[in-house]
């Protein structure tokens, strides 16, 4: 293998891109196997009362872009209606679970033939 | 549009300002100078002058029956006189009064602020933000009597004092910065108002009450309601040095009365200044001694660096990269200006909300107060100024992250209409840019400056129609400010990336929320002053 400092660097891009895949495969079966319960409390960590910090709330796209491709529209549905309930303070989740939010984001992630995961946002 | 009818007077312009009658106050500004041929310098004073007895609060706190607290605004009415003073230089032809009629339609609007955010006092906060016309609305509902007119006079909560003279210059500023410091308001305007008498401690108590402002700032903004000041000390003592400038120092009293003693107002805030001043004595002892600007300024790669820790880092990033840059020995400036133009990656890139503009732009205006001050005067805490600057914008762009963002206010990319942009003559473009920055399509607008500035090297023009655009908007003052603070900054920046000040800019003006959708004082504005090409 080459000693060249480029690809010493490709080869840690690559290590840090397969433990994301693995990583994300983990994601993948846990959040398909979540109660609405379960997604609920997690959503709710995305408050600014509740969020541990910036780092944390960034990745709330990232989050919701993986639940559009991962649960079904009925999942989605009850989603909404809860955060919906909760009043003005979470519209906007309650925005990000909207059926027109998820056909965007539908339509938009697109997953190259050459690639192992679809594009998500990492964040 | 207000009937005229009458002459024109000082008396009627301040009888029209205290009674929250700001049609009509506008009208009588306007008329003073194109009718009654008052220089505007002398009606803008009096003005000032109406005002500076009902701008004070007797705290920016308010104890709730709860117990809990609550943030009171602060006074906004001079802010925009010194965005106004500012822009009368910037803006060419007759247009650059539009942003002091945009100046006198507020001040009105905001005064007796105390008696506002609790709906005893018809007013822009009133109106607007506590929704009074909801909560106590009156006998006809069709008709916001927060709007105005008033139905009482606006309170007086800090009189007006004597000056206090006697001891040396250096005992009375270090006694003054003190007092403002403890919150002693009394003293530390009666000093001020003994020193301003003396003109030749005049750069010494310009720079005084500047380091006042600058250093009296909260550590964050995160969760902390009204507990900060989002800069205003600083902007506040900025607006004070700028107007008795341009007023004459013998012309300020009201000024002064007008600005000074909400510097010692409560909460007052130093954390944010202690933690860096200890992280300067035992990282850069000798920060003291470090050049204004040198021959190494901040490289391309040290810029990308100073974006990444700033925007996307945290506050123990952001000082890690500015010790470094100083470590290695860069310039006060070459940092400061670093500072200035990469928060615009922020605004150009990432901002999305109109809401949410609001608290990142006080940081910019509070960089251009700390700039100002690098650029003008020598302190041996300037080094810190810089630090505190980017704290700022850091925690305001983290306390915005803390909110989900909001699917509903996704913005199309300027990247998206560049091809558009492109196809069109440059001597067509500057029409454009107004329109899509009125019409408030950012995607739009940006991507015709973006072409603009690549296609041309001409800057001045640009500049002038934005902020031209800008001053159309009425009822907020932060707009004139705003404008005034990135168009300086502009002027002085010396990185390599000077012209995203513009792409920042034209995003800002184009994406920020409004406060009111009419243009009725642009509409007053044309009436009286007949601009070209309205």
């Amino acid at each position: 293998m080459s000693n060249h400092p480029l690809s010493a660097i490709w080869r840690v891009r690559n290590a840090a891109a397969e433990t994301l895949a693995l990583t994300e495969e983990q994601v993948r079966h846990r959040l398909r196997e979540a109660s609405i319960n379960d997604l609920i409390a997690l959503l709710e960590t995305f408050s600014p009362a509740r969020s541990t910090g910036p780092e944390w709330t960034r990745t709330f796209d990232p989050l919701i872009e993986r639940l559009w491709l991962w649960r079904d529209d009925e999942t989605m549905a009850a989603l909404a209606t809860a955060f919906r309930a909760k009043g003005v303070p979470w519209a906007t989740v309650a925005n990000a679970l909207s059926p027109e939010q998820g056909a965007t984001i539908r339509a938009g992630v697109r997953h190259p033939a050459w690639a192992r995961l679809p594009a998500f946002t990492v964040a | 549009m207000v009937a005229l009818r009458g002459r024109a007077t000082v008396d009627r312009l301040r009888d029209e300002i205290l009674g929250v009658r700001y049609r009509e106050a506008t009208t009588t500004f306007c008329r003073l100078v194109t009718e009654e041929k008052h220089p505007l310098k002398g009606v803008i004073k009096e003005a000032i002058a109406a005002a500076a007895p009902f701008v004070q609060v007797p705290s920016h706190l308010m104890r709730l029956p709860t117990g809990e607290m609550r943030g009171v605004n602060y006074d906004h009415t001079i802010l925009g006189w010194r965005g106004a003073i500012s822009l009368l230089s910037e803006i060419e032809g007759s247009k650059a009064v539009l942003p002091s009629v945009q100046a006198m339609w507020y001040v009105p609007q905001g005064l007796n602020i105390w008696e506002q955010i609790i709906c005893e006092f018809p007013g822009h906060y009133a109106r607007d933000g506590e929704k009074c016309d909801v909560k106590f609305p009156g006998p006809d509902h069709e008709v916001g009597r927060f709007d105005g007119p008033a139905w009482t006079a606006p309170k007086i909560y800090f009189e007006d004092h004597a000056p206090i003279e006697g001891g040396s210059v250096e005992e009375r500023l270090t006694r003054m910065s003190w007092s403002i410091a403890e919150g002693n308001r009394e003293e530390g305007y009666g000093l001020f108002l003994g020193l301003a008498k003396d003109p030749s401690c005049r750069d010494k108590l310009k720079e005084a009450i500047l380091f006042s402002g600058i250093i009296d700032l909260q550590d964050t903004i995160i969760n902390r309601g009204g507990y900060q000041n989002i800069g205003h000390k600083a902007i506040r003592a900025r607006a004070l040095v700028h107007i008795a400038d341009y007023l004459g120092w013998e012309n300020a009293h009201e000024l002064i009365y007008t600005v000074v003693p909400d510097l010692g107002c409560a909460p007052r805030l130093h954390g944010l200044w202690t933690e860096i001043s200890n992280i300067c004595r035992m990282e850069i002892p000798a920060h003291a001694s470090i050049a204004k600007r040198t021959d190494t300024p901040l490289t391309q790669r040290e810029l990308d660096q100073l974006v990444e820790a700033m925007v996307w880092g945290g506050p123990f990033d952001v000082n890690a990269a500015i010790m470094g840059f100083f470590k290695r020995g860069a310039g006060v400036l070459d940092v400061g200006d670093a500072v200035f133009v990469c928060f615009q990656r922020y605004l150009m890139d990432v901002l999305e909300h109109p809401a949410l503009f609001n608290h990142p732009t006080h940081a910019l205006d509070y960089a251009n107060v700390v700039l100002t001050w690098i650029r003008d005067y020598d302190s041996p805490h300037h080094v810190k100024g810089v630090f505190m600057a980017a704290r700022f914008m850091n925690d305001t762009i983290r306390s915005n992250a803390m909110m989900p963002r909001d699917a509903k206010f996704t913005l199309e990319s300027r990247r998206a209409h560049r091809a558009w942009a492109d196809s069109i003559a440059v001597d067509h473009m500057l029409p454009l840019i107004k329109e899509h920055a009125l019409a408030q399509d950012a995607p739009r607008t940006c991507a015709l400056v973006d072409s603009y500035l690549d296609r041309t090297s001409e800057r001045r023009a640009l500049l002038d129609t934005i902020t031209y655009a800008a001053c159309h908007w009425q009822n907020d003052p932060h707009v004139m400010r705003n404008c005034s603070s990135s168009l300086e900054e502009y002027r002085h920046n010396r990185t390599p990336r000077r012209d995203d000040i513009i792409r920042g800019y034209a995003k800002h003006q184009s994406r920020y929320i409004k406060r009111a959708q009419t243009h009725d004082c642009f509409q007053v504005y044309v009436v009286h002053f007949h601009p070209a090409n309205a």
